[in-house]
């Protein structure tokens, strides 16, 4: 699940307040799971937003749509009609839905209201926890299911750091070391054979090293 | 077209709390009081399945299930066209329409991958399986 963030208001008020009408569009797909991008945020966020505290003259005049994946091109272009007079889109999807109806109104400013921060899992009611960082190369099946890429801060291959301390990681004293759960994982599987195998240099060209992937039949090739 | 069975089923538990309305991220959940009833509304165009609704719903009245196995919906049913031949499925007459109006020809007939090359003597030398009862002609 891709997981955003609302922008701080103030931040999202001044992107738009030169613009008289704004289309908010609310995403159904992975933003409404994380309960932020979805239809009942952006008429939250609308109400908001039309508070005049915000803006030094009058707030713009605040519309809310929504489609169901801001990410299909030609889903958007079909399904999504801007509100006549509007002057900009704010997006609540994730980056790559305003990127995409970027692509499919070229002359209607798009503006994020989302912070797109990382691949995560559900662990607790309302909790979403990054789990995976798409790095092209998955060492889940030698690391007991739990990702050192993702979870170790220093995204280590080959066993803890020395900032390691009864199986939290020097960096905040919430976070877990994912090493440690690996280990501790692996014991539990009887497969800590797989800790003594050294991983090699990771090839990161098919992290984002290698520029913008892509995935289909008609992928350019390089 | 058949009507859609309702994938959003709500049992006997619920109280009519209204948590499911007031969590659904989608405002695909809503309610309406008239007289002495109170109902609850679904909106599967809005829905996104997230499962909000069954997990905050304090009386597990949710069956979320449903949205996860169901039976298939029938959404259309077509007339089919098989093989001359052999009688395998071929494709639909609606199919073949089409095929015909993009091609300009005015008739195909319906043979599978493995008949389709048979010449027309040869198709004469077997006897004809179908169910359909397809008449002769182009193939498909």
């Amino acid at each position: 699940m891709i997981v955003a963030e609302l922008k701080p208001l103030q931040e999202i008020a001044d992107s738009v307040a030169q613009y008289g009408k704004v289309d908010v569009v609310a995403c159904g797909g992975c933003v409404s799971v994380c309960l932020t991008g979805g239809l009942k945020s952006a008429e939250e966020l609308r109400r908001e937003l039309s508070h005049p505290k915000y803006y030094m003259g009058r707030p713009p005049l605040f519309q809310v749509q929504s489609i169901q994946r801001q990410c299909e091109k030609d889903f958007v272009r079909s399904y999504f009609t801007p509100s006549p007079g509007t002057g900009a889109v704010l997006s609540m999807a994730c980056g790559a839905g305003v990127q995409t109806l970027a692509e499919a109104f070229n002359k209607l400013p798009v503006i994020p209201a989302m912070n797109t921060t990382f691949l995560g899992s559900l662990d607790g009611p309302g909790l979403w926890t990054e789990k995976c960082h798409g790095c092209g190369n998955c060492v889940l099946g030698l690391t007991g299911g739990i990702c050192p890429v993702a979870r170790c801060a220093k995204r280590l291959l080959n066993g803890p750091c020395g900032g390691s301390s009864e199986g939290k990681c020097e960096v905040g004293g919430h976070l877990n070391c994912a090493w440690h759960l690996i280990i501790e994982r692996l014991k539990s599987l009887g497969r800590l054979e797989d800790y003594d195998r050294l991983f090699p240099v990771k090839d990161w060209s098919v992290d984002k090293a290698g520029g913008p992937r892509s995935l289909g039949r008609l992928r350019p090739s390089y | 077209m058949k009507k859609p069975v309702s994938f959003f089923v709500v049992n006997e538990k619920c109280n009519g709390c209204l948590s499911c309305v007031e969590n659904c991220p989608s405002n695909a959940l809503a309610w309406k009081d008239e007289a002495h009833t109170r109902t609850i509304l679904h909106n599967m165009a809005r829905c996104v399945r997230c499962a909000n609704c069954w997990r905050i719903c304090p009386q597990k009245a949710i069956e979320f299930q449903y949205f996860l196995e169901n039976e298939w919906v029938e959404v259309n049913t077509l007339e089919l066209l098989r093989c001359q031949i052999c009688g395998e499925p071929v494709c639909t007459a609606a199919l073949k329409e089409t095929v015909k109006e993009r091609m300009g020809v005015a008739e195909l007939d319906a043979f599978c991958p493995k008949h389709k090359g048979f010449s027309f003597a040869a198709r004469k030398a077997y006897p004809v399986k179908s169910k359909m009862g397809a008449k002769e002609g182009g193939k498909i």
